[in-house]
């Protein structure tokens, strides 16, 4: 420790053993790692006039990687879908399977990323965005999703008074219509976006073959008919809001619940076509008040578990919100049933006013009130 | 059980060999603790300590000045990257301020540039102050120092002009890191110099630690180089050579540098050798040999070969014994003597810093365990690591480190109250930050795991008031900063409208206190 001369050796070695694993060894596993055909043959050679996977980026594309790169966009969004054990990345549809080093042999720039505060996009050109979403997405993203904090890149366009070729239509937020007109910089940054794409399988990853997707077809239910009365059809859609939003001043239903309104299997109860919430409106308003605990039979399955009540704070849901979100849930997921009032809310809030915000029912004392 | 046994048995036979050493370290570091008599009456022979001090006077000062400065930059672009976040159309209409741009550009300005500096200014002081000899080359050292602030300049301006390298920590344009090695190197050999003239051949802990420091930033940097740019490598082995660099630098550059200072701060103000002394050797050795390993835990489940980030997690557990033996060390010395470390600010800062190290490494531990790493793998908790890291830990430290020399080098004395303020504004600053992303990244990660959420409206949107925390947190840091620069500045360039009954005052309070 005191020659200096000896001490540096030390924390060099240690350094350097670190080096060697990691970069050298990395490297040494990473040098036959080539393109290849998705199948290899019975002796591991390419078949003969196979497709050879990853294919190289396009010259554009390549040009817009480097774009992409020096604007920054990697600082939020990664470019790798984790293996199955790791995240429920695939499940979320950003990728038909895991990302492997092989799909990056042949890029100049990894740009893999290491947050994500926006989607992941390894796989953006499989999602079927048009070239001119886009363009719509880099210059305003608020003017498709309100709520994007994805920062606009209007330096990326010129905006144009008439309808030249190539010019996109941007509606912003307030209704303001703009012609804009892509730079080159933004039509080399969507030809790459449009290039990335893991849609190919090779000897050491296949697609993760996809499980029973009921879940999804659910989804597409439309939540709102045009038959419905305007004021049934408001506090639906206020209710469903409610329902999806986490944070303040929404419900937070849909973390447990989830979108499709089936819960998960063994922990939370469903609530398409559940007995309770297509029965009784006394006994659901009380859960949305002070929430509920202990064992609770749903359709025949029991459940045994804790469900706080809705809203942040729990039970901060006024009259209102309450029936909105009680009439959303008894009227989607094919559920239909008689819609919640105020009223009915207000009610029974009088009703139980003397039991603490926190004293959580149990389903046997709510069946038996009745 | 085996492995603390054979460390025991290790230990032991380390401890003999130390304990002389370890009289040696009272030894030295009595030596640092100004002797007040002696600087009361200045017609008396200037000591040993203030020939020293005098020798590192201007390139120290020139060293703080400018870290100070990079600081308020980093406030500044940290501000504007974290108001992005709260409304995406702030600034936006300059491609110089993209989100992305601003961001890496504020971690490079801070950590270059203030950790930079300040780890020249005052690696070059202890070194100096426990070798018992004079800073050598002054002008090749702020020649130097100059090279290196240009081309940090030209990499920031680089960047936000759009020639990003996609390599963590190694942003900045290609162009400027020839000129930021130089003059590293240069800086790097003047500080050895010291160091090989020192007047008791054995060293201390607080020498390990910086000398190693500063020695593993070039080797570290070369490795990269040569990986990424000369020689480079294929696929996503450049990704794991970058964050390899990236996080090394924090665990090899920033951390041991802070771990050194707190092993010279706290025994030379409270006046007592460290306690467990003989424990400083293993967590020494233990950062050397398990940290390099460490660092690659952030690519679990990623496109590498998989044997990486599982090494990656088995060493960043084992890193609980360096954190344990750096955290006995300092808290069992500081708690000696708790007033102390309340009534002396430069030690209350370099408390607050080992405090959050010691916490913060373990709750980085238990986010390297995959099961938890699974959740928190991509969200913002990778921004609390790395803030808890330069702002908790490395700033706090280097905070108390100067305006323990200041005073000292240049004969001034500043205002208590002033730096009381700075001291709870950036505890408070930094507080409120760790915490939101530290909330917030747990609630972004768990979010995410649940594949039904929308991502937009349901995940991001759930974690946006955690993003207006940090706004805030940030502005009150920048607050705070600028108070420690003004505190500094004020005692480095003397107003020169100041009249002299001021200043006269100024010195008397100094050589009362």
């Amino acid at each position: 420790m005191n020659n200096i001369f000896k001490f540096s050796f030390g924390i060099f070695t240690t350094l350097a053993v670190a080096w060697l694993a990691f970069v050298v060894g990395a490297r040494k596993q990473f040098g036959d790692l080539s393109p290849t055909s998705s199948v290899l043959n019975e002796d591991g050679n390419i078949p003969e006039d196979s497709d050879l996977y990853p294919v190289a980026f396009s010259g554009v594309a390549q040009q817009g990687a480097v774009e992409y790169l020096s604007l920054g966009c990697a600082t939020c969004h990664t470019q790798q879908v984790r293996l199955v054990e790791a995240g429920f990345d695939v499940e979320r549809g950003w990728g038909k399977r895991p990302s492997v080093a092989r799909d990056y042999i042949l890029q100049n720039e990894v740009n893999i990323g290491n947050t994500r505060v926006g989607p992941d996009l390894a796989n953006l050109g499989m999602r079927e965005y048009s070239d001119e979403w886009l363009h719509q997405h880099l210059f305003e993203p608020q003017s498709l999703n309100e709520k994007s904090i994805c920062p606009p890149s209007p330096f990326l366009y010129d905006i144009k008074d008439s309808n030249v070729s190539g010019s996109i239509q941007i509606i912003s937020e307030d209704n303001r219509t703009r012609l804009v007109k892509p730079r080159i910089k933004a039509n080399r940054i969507v030809a790459y976006l449009q290039e990335l794409r893991q849609d190919y399988e090779l000897p050491e990853m296949s697609f993760v073959e996809e499980e029973e997707s009921d879940a999804s077809e659910l989804v597409v239910v439309p939540t709102t008919s045009t038959q419905l009365p305007t004021w049934l059809a408001d506090q639906i859609s206020s209710g469903k809001e409610i329902y999806t939003k986490v944070g303040p001043g929404g419900g937070g239903c849909v973390s447990c619940h989830q979108p499709t309104g089936l819960g998960l299997p063994g922990a939370f109860p469903p609530l398409a076509d559940s007995d309770w919430v297509l029965g009784d409106k006394e006994r659901i308003i009380k859960i949305s008040m002070h929430g509920l605990m202990g064992e609770i039979e749903v359709n025949g399955d029991k459940y045994n578990g804790v469900m706080i009540a809705p809203g942040v704070p729990p039970g901060s849901l006024t009259d209102q919100q309450i029936a909105d979100v009680l009439t959303y849930i008894r009227n989607d997921w094919g559920n239909s049933a008689s819609a919640v009032s105020p009223e009915e809310v207000a009610n029974v809030r009088d009703f139980v006013k003397d039991r603490g915000q926190m004293q959580m029912w149990t389903a046997a004392e709510l069946n038996s009130d009745k | 059980m085996i492995l603390i046994f054979l460390n025991q048995k290790l230990l032991i036979s380390i401890t003999k060999k130390i304990l002389a050493s370890n009289q040696q370290c009272k030894k030295l570091l009595n030596l640092t603790v100004p002797n007040q008599t002696k600087t009361n009456n200045p017609k008396v022979k200037l000591t040993d300590e203030q020939v020293i001090d005098k020798s590192a006077k201007w390139v120290v000062s020139f060293f703080i000045a400018s870290a100070g400065l990079w600081l308020l930059a980093a406030a500044l672009l940290a501000y504007i990257a974290a108001a992005k976040l709260t409304d995406p159309f702030f600034l936006s209409s300059f491609e110089y301020f993209t989100y992305g741009k601003v961001k890496i550009a504020q971690a490079n300005a801070f950590v270059y540039g203030w950790g930079g500096n300040s780890i020249f200014a005052i690696s070059i002081w202890i070194i100096a102050r426990l070798s018992q000899a004079e800073v050598r080359g002054r002008v090749l050292l702020i020649t130097s120092g100059v090279l290196w602030n240009l081309g940090i300049t030209f990499g920031l301006l680089g960047i936000l002009d759009g020639h990003m390298n996609s390599h963590e920590m190694l942003e900045m344009p290609n162009e400027v890191w020839p000129l930021l090695f130089i003059s590293y190197a240069i800086i790097t050999c003047l500080i050895i110099v010291v160091h090989r003239s020192r007047k008791y051949p054995d060293t201390i802990a607080p020498q390990w630690f910086i000398l190693a420091a500063i020695l593993w930033f070039p080797a570290l940097f070369l490795i990269a180089w040569n990986g990424l740019e000369i020689n480079p490598s294929p696929g996503t082995v450049q990704s794991v050579l970058s964050m390899w660099f990236g996080q090394n630098l924090i665990w090899l550059w920033l951390t041991p540098f802070a771990l050194g200072v707190a092993y010279y701060i706290i025994p030379s103000i409270i006046g007592k050798p460290i306690d467990k002394y003989y424990l400083a050797i293993f967590g020494f050795w233990c950062i050397a040999t398990l940290a390099p390993w460490s660092v690659v835990h952030h690519l679990e489940g990623g496109p590498v070969p998989m044997w990486i980030p599982a090494i990656g997690t088995v060493m960043s557990i084992a890193m609980i014994f360096p954190i344990a033996v750096a955290s006995t060390n300092f808290h069992a010395t500081a708690f000696k003597d708790i007033d102390k470390v309340w009534s002396s600010l430069p030690l209350r800062f370099v408390i607050f810093g080992t405090l959050s190290y010691t916490i913060s490494s373990y709750i980085g531990v238990i986010f390297s365990l995959p099961s938890v790493a699974k959740l928190t793998q991509f969200s913002i908790i990778n921004e609390f690591h790395f803030n808890q890291r330069v702002y908790g830990f490395f700033s706090m430290i280097v905070f108390g480190a100067v305006y323990h020399m200041l005073p000292k080098i240049t004969g001034k004395e500043i205002t208590k109250s002033a730096k009381s303020f700075h001291f709870w504004t950036s505890a408070l600053g930094v507080m409120m930050l760790l915490l939101a992303y530290l909330i917030g990244g747990l609630t972004h990660g768990v979010l995410a795991q649940q594949p039904a959420l929308d991502w937009t409206n349901s995940v991001i949107a759930s974690i946006q008031p955690y993003f207006l925390i940090t706004e805030i947190s940030f502005i009150i840091l920048g607050f705070s900063q600028l108070v420690f620069v003004i505190n500094i500045w004020k005692v480095l360039v003397p107003n020169p409208f100041e009249n002299t009954g001021r200043s006269k005052k100024f010195v008397s309070k100094a050589s009362t206190v």
